[in-house]
């Protein structure tokens, strides 16, 4: 099976334009700032190293080596270069580790928890969603998953600190924060995986319990037209299963909408899972980025800020290598959005 | 029509779909609206009766209960605090009344803004067409993907504080796109419908076309879609403080819970101090919900049917 | 009845439908009884909300909640349709029953192949089954509808409108049923695949010999297809007999009313022409309509072929545009009405070109060309009551003096196309019925009396009872006020009635050209006369095909294409030119 070269071009363009936009963004919002974060971040290292004689030189070396004093292009140009290159410079609180080291440590501990978050989410919310409509489910999810619902609508942060307290606080079945345990020697060893999943279970409840309720809304409001198209009444009238007409014919056709509304939700819900690894202090991206920002990190927070929105565009450029596959429609027309 | 005798389930089928005369009395609309209008009235009545400097003072004594409770070390909550004071001996309830309609207008105006462009800018691409469309779609598709919370957490780390207004500036700059896309994809299906077609046989000139014969139709579109931005403003607004940025100097929901995660309420047991904050909001979210949802089943009502 | 072919298939005795609504019980279908016999084919024929539907999908137990069968008996060959358990019925469907549902365009799952779809039916009956097994039956199927074995590879959106219901009957008969229900299976089609797609349905049917249901509202198709006819109105059952009965004698005076309102060629006509009115005093010596050499190309494929016409005006005339969908009829007048852009030449307004004026003489042209568009229900904002459709052009176009002035030609207009001014105009869209809506946009286009009119399938999207009313509206309106008419439509009947010219279009050309006598009554080209032979007329002995098996559309069509055009000579006032 090929895909359109338009549509695939289309989707190129579109990954490019994001990752370069977000990546001028960046590099232009300080510079537009009354207040030079340069002079800050340098600042601080200098007050980090206690009182330094000749400070003026020795900033002017240093702003010298960060290429401050280039024109403003070559600065940018270079700056682009290094973006594609991942090379975000040195973290200013932790001199001189390379921020793309600090990142790589972080990445897949928010890649994991997203993955098993934001996948689980999608399934369990479109499944309860379909089954709101479904005429032969049980009456209890009829009724008790709308009621239910009212609660998702609230952000993983608030959900977090509720599930924190109860069940990490107050009834400590959890840990309070952390990725893992300090005890357990990273690695692959049970030990390690054990407390793995210990601590990421409360981080990721706290992301599906409230974020599932917008699938599962969503789901409803396409179930509900799909339920009346006249192939699904084609098909009760084929004598099919009540159940395999419920994932062939009605979720199969209700889900094309909803996975580009994922591709659209996606950058949402990357924000709001480093709230949540804030929250609970989770060795991610999030720890990271609160870290930077407590510390004035600048290139931290460029280099974490940029990687995350790169996450996000490379996700959605991912739906929609995906998306043609699964609606033949799309394939054969190459339709543009 | 009516010559059987109705049997009870009837009668009770009859009463659900008597709902569907005025959809506008539409309970899940009504209750969050009244959700809302509680949050404000708490803001303006609290204004009227309680001393608003408690928020800035910070000279009752610190981590107190609210009334009824005890904390830690054994102190009861006092009628001069009732719902406590955080860790600095700020009083929760003047912070709430302050934070609280914060938050709200925070989301309220971001949106606004944001549903104004994307009016202006929807328009346009629907109607000039050709290169400005292209140009349009491509920007909104482009920024709907950049997630808002990480390029303002890069501002406000540069710029350092801001004021809540500038904060709602700053937020309006990402929620333009969707009621762009929306707008858009309504106004070029609208342009070939029958009652645009007769408008034009009218010699109806272009601006009756939008904003007379276009734009009553896409209200409860707009409605909705403002509301959904609405709840996203808050929450990257929320978000920000938490992170420990947005305003500095003027107490938010947020920034509360912020001020009582770095300080170890959790485990103190000081649950009022990011507790209040937190039911508050998720109340605020919860009548947003509410009203979504109802304007959902108000502007189509095949949804009705399902309670 | 009289001779009823094999043994009770079907028996509906005492059929009761009901659905609860606020205002109270709705009955939907009141005591029907009926008997459909193996091998005999049943019309249901009535106008929608009759209760055909209601009954079919009561047969198949398929009633859309809160419906409920309240009274009656259902026979299916001896079994008791209503005492049987849900999993009964489901095995029922299909290999006993079978459903051709109406809206060919959304009936097949459009993320799976057509085989796949032909597959889970067979599959879920008869459990699991051998690849090639299914392979095989699935390409007998498709074969016995004239279709080939790659379509069932396809996707149906890769399908036309006329395959995709060829591929419903294949899966209709795939199990080999005793009753095949076919609801309006040919509402959305073309004459020409309709003809293809009925045959197709009746060969199956005999083949198979089950019974077979055909619900329908065109009186014409019904007397082409079926043996029998139940005629229903408001749930009630109100006629039944034999297609020769119902069609010769009608006893009741609704199945009369159906059979008058179908238009014929030659016959009576439904108009009563009495006076004509001059044509409206013209400022102008040029011709009011003029195309010169206008084409239109989209992308690869052209929709009109390069055309020249002038129509002078003088004295008020209909000029009938006839073609299938696809012709480029609403091409042209889209073109016309200046929506479009023609992609060659121009297009001449009393001598002015409508897309190089200035915004000034927009607005005088504007009123002098309006139109009637196919779709009622999408030309009114529902937003506004409907007096917004009638009062703001008419304002905007300065022809009102003052409220009281525009309430009064409001309320002119509205008597003069028989509609209530009080009742109607105070309400929103969706409170009229669209031929009520459709009759306002004619009252509108009368309250401007411009120089033209475009009516595009005027009455193409309004109960068959009602057609002929509007169409007298419109005619009235070149009879009464002098105005010229396009009349864009599908229906040869009607253009034949209404029109002093007709041309027909075929794939952007006009292939045939003249006085509607000559070109309907008596066509020359092959396409017309395929178009007219594809006319399900409700007479007996005008056969469509009975005895036609080998009957191609496809090489027929390809025949026209190469035909030259055939101009039937001209009228005063309307000159064409064909290149």
């Amino acid at each position: 099976m090929r895909l359109p070269r338009k549509y695939l071009v289309n989707r190129l363009v579109t990954l490019f334009l994001t990752v370069w936009i977000a990546a001028t963004l960046i590099w232009i919002i300080p510079r537009l700032s009354p207040v030079d974060p340069a002079d800050i971040m340098l600042g601080r290292m200098a007050a980090g190293a206690g009182a330094v004689e000749n400070a003026d030189a020795i900033l002017e070396q240093l702003k010298e080596n960060f290429g401050l004093n280039d024109p403003l292009v070559v600065q940018y140009v270079k700056y682009l270069k290094n973006i594609v290159l991942f090379d975000f410079g040195l973290s200013t609180a932790t001199f001189p580790t390379k921020v793309s080291s600090l990142i790589a440590r972080a990445l897949p501990w928010t890649l994991g928890l997203m993955l098993l978050s934001l996948v689980i989410t999608f399934f369990i919310g479109n499944l309860l969603g379909a089954l709101m409509v479904w005429s032969h489910s049980p009456r209890l999810v009829r009724v008790a998953i709308p009621a239910a619902m009212v609660f998702t609508s609230i952000p993983p942060i608030l959900s977090g600190l509720l599930l924190m307290w109860v069940f990490a606080a107050k009834l400590r079945w959890f840990p309070l924060t952390g990725a893992y345990g300090l005890t357990v020697e990273p690695g692959w060893n049970w030990a390690f995986v054990q407390s793995v999943l210990h601590h990421g279970f409360l981080p990721a409840l706290s992301i599906v319990i409230v974020t599932f309720g917008f699938w599962a809304l969503g789901m409803r409001g396409l179930m509900i037209t799909v339920q009346g198209e006249d192939y699904v009444k084609l098909a009760e009238a084929k004598g099919l299963r009540p159940r395999y007409i419920l994932y062939k014919y009605m979720i199969r056709n209700a889900i094309l909408p909803q996975i580009t509304a994922f591709a659209l939700k996606i950058g949402l819900l990357i924000a709001g899972q480093v709230l949540v690894e804030r929250i609970f202090a989770y060795n991610g991206m999030g720890k990271l980025l609160y870290d930077a920002i407590l510390d004035q990190d600048f290139p931290v927070i460029q280099g974490v800020s940029f990687v995350i929105i790169l996450m996000t565009a490379v996700s959605v450029f991912l739906v929609d290598l995906v998306y043609p596959f699964i609606d033949p429609r799309i394939r054969h027309e190459g339709a543009t959005s | 029509m009516t010559d059987a005798p109705l049997t009870r389930a009837d009668r009770r089928l009859q009463r659900r779909m008597r709902r569907f005369d005025n959809p506008w009395l539409n309970p899940k609309l009504l209750w969050g609206i009244g959700l809302l209008l509680g949050i404000v009235a708490l803001g303006l009545i609290g204004r009227m009766l309680w001393n608003l400097d408690l928020v800035f003072t910070g000279s009752a004594t610190l981590k107190l209960p609210p009334v009824g409770f005890e904390n830690l070390r054994r102190q009861p909550g006092v009628w001069d605090h009732p719902l406590g004071t955080d860790g600095s001996g700020r009083d929760m309830l003047a912070l709430i009344v302050i934070g609280a309609p914060n938050s709200l207008f925070v989301g309220l105006m971001a949106s606004l803004i944001g549903m104004g462009t994307g009016i202006v800018l929807g328009f346009t691409a629907g109607f000039v067409g050709g290169r400005t469309d292209d140009v349009i779609r491509v920007l909104s598709d482009v920024m709907i993907t950049i997630p808002p919370l990480l390029i303002l957490v890069v501002f406000q780390s540069a710029f350092g504080d801001v004021s809540l207004t500038m904060m709602a500036l700053l937020i309006a700059g990402f929620v333009w796109q969707s009621p762009t896309r929306l707008i858009r994809a309504q106004v070029l299906s609208m342009r070939q419908s029958g009652y645009v077609q007769m408008a034009q046989l009218s010699g109806a000139p272009t601006h009756h076309i939008m904003f007379r014969e276009m734009l009553p139709n896409l209200v409860p579109y707009l409605f909705g879609s403002f509301i959904a931005n609405v709840t996203t403003s808050i929450v990257t607004a929320v978000g920000l403080e938490v992170l420990g940025l947005g305003p500095q100097r003027i107490p938010t929901l947020g920034r509360t819970i912020y001020e009582a995660i770095n300080a170890g309420a959790l485990i103190q047991n000081l649950w009022w101090w990011w507790g209040i904050p937190t039911i508050l909001l998720a109340v605020m979210f919860i009548g947003l919900l509410l009203i979504n949802l109802g304007l959902d089943e108000v502007s189509n009502p095949r949804l009705r049917r399902l309670s | 009845m009289t001779d009823s072919g094999g043994k009770p298939v079907l028996t509906l005795k005492d059929l009761s439908i009901e659905f609860p609504t606020p205002q109270g019980i709705v009955k939907a279908v009141k005591s029907l009884s009926l008997t459909v016999h193996l091998g005999r084919r049943v019309g249901f024929i009535g106008e929608s909300g009759s209760g055909k539907t209601t009954t079919a999908l009561g047969i198949m137990q398929m009633l859309a909640e809160p419906g409920r069968i309240s009274g009656g008996r259902i026979d299916l060959g001896g079994t008791d349709v209503l005492g049987l358990s849900d999993e009964q019925m489901r095995l029922t469907r299909l290999s006993r029953i079978a459903y051709i549902p109406q809206g060919a365009m959304n009936s097949l799952n459009p993320v799976m192949r057509v085989e796949n779809q032909l597959w889970d039916g067979v599959v879920a009956h008869e459990g699991k089954i051998d690849p090639d097994e299914l392979k095989r039956r699935s390409g007998e199927a498709l074969a016995s509808v004239g279709l080939g074995a790659h379509v069932g590879r396809l996707y149906p959106h890769e399908l036309s409108g006329g395959m995709k219901q060829r591929v419903c009957i294949a899966l209709g008969m795939i199990l080999g049923p005793e009753l095949i229900i076919a609801d309006e299976p040919t509402s959305a089609l073309d004459v020409v695949t309709q003809r293809q797609v009925m045959l197709t349905l009746k060969d199956v049917q005999t083949r198979i010999g089950s019974g077979l249901i055909l619900i329908g509202h065109d009186m014409g198709l019904m007397t082409q297809s079926v043996d029998e006819l139940a005629v229903l109105k408001d749930g009630v059952l109100v006629e039944h007999g034999t297609v020769r009965q119902i069609i010769e004698s009608p006893q009741h005076p609704y199945t009369q009313d159906l059979i008058s309102s179908v238009p014929l060629v030659g016959g009576d006509s439904f108009l009563n022409p009495s006076t004509r009115a001059a044509a409206p005093e013209r400022d102008s010596r040029e011709p009011l309509l003029r195309f010169e050499n206008v084409s239109k190309v989209y992308g690869e494929v052209t929709a009109l072929h390069p055309v020249s016409f002038t129509l002078q005006g003088d004295t008020p005339q209909i000029i009938s545009i006839v073609g299938q969908s696809g012709s480029g009829k609403s091409t042209m007048g889209s073109i016309m009405l200046g929506f479009n852009p023609p992609s060659t030449g121009r297009v001449l307004f009393e001598g002015h070109d409508l897309l190089r004026i200035n915004a000034a003489e927009t607005l005088k042209f504007r009123k002098n060309i309006q139109a009637v568009f196919q779709d009622p229900y999408a030309c009114f904002n529902p937003f506004y009551r409907v007096r917004h459709a009638l009062r703001y052009p008419f304002k905007r176009f300065g022809l009102a003096r003052d409220e009281a002035h525009i309430q009064a030609k409001m309320e002119e207009a509205c008597g003069a196309v028989g509609l209530d001014p009080d009742l109607v105009l105070p309400r929103y869209p969706h409170q009229l019925s669209g031929g009520q809506r459709q009759r306002l946009i004619v009252a509108r286009a009368l309250m401007l009396s411009p120089k033209l009119l475009i009516a595009d399938e005027p009455v193409s999207m309004v109960d068959a009872s009602l057609r002929a009313t509007i169409l007298s509206n419109i005619y009235d309106l070149k009879d009464k006020y002098g105005i010229s008419i396009l009349y864009i439509t599908h229906d040869l009947a009607t253009a034949y009635h209404v029109s002093d010219y007709v041309m027909v279009l075929f794939k952007g050309h006009v292939v045939e050209a003249g006085p509607p006598k000559q070109v309907i009554g008596d066509p020359q080209h092959p396409y017309t006369q395929l178009l007219i032979n594809s006319i399900p007329w409700p007479d007996l002995h005008r056969s469509w095909g009975r005895d036609e098996a080998g009957w191609d559309p496809t090489a027929e069509e390809a025949r026209a294409a190469e035909a030259p055009p055939k101009l039937r000579g001209n009228v005063p006032g309307f000159d064409l030119v064909v290149q």
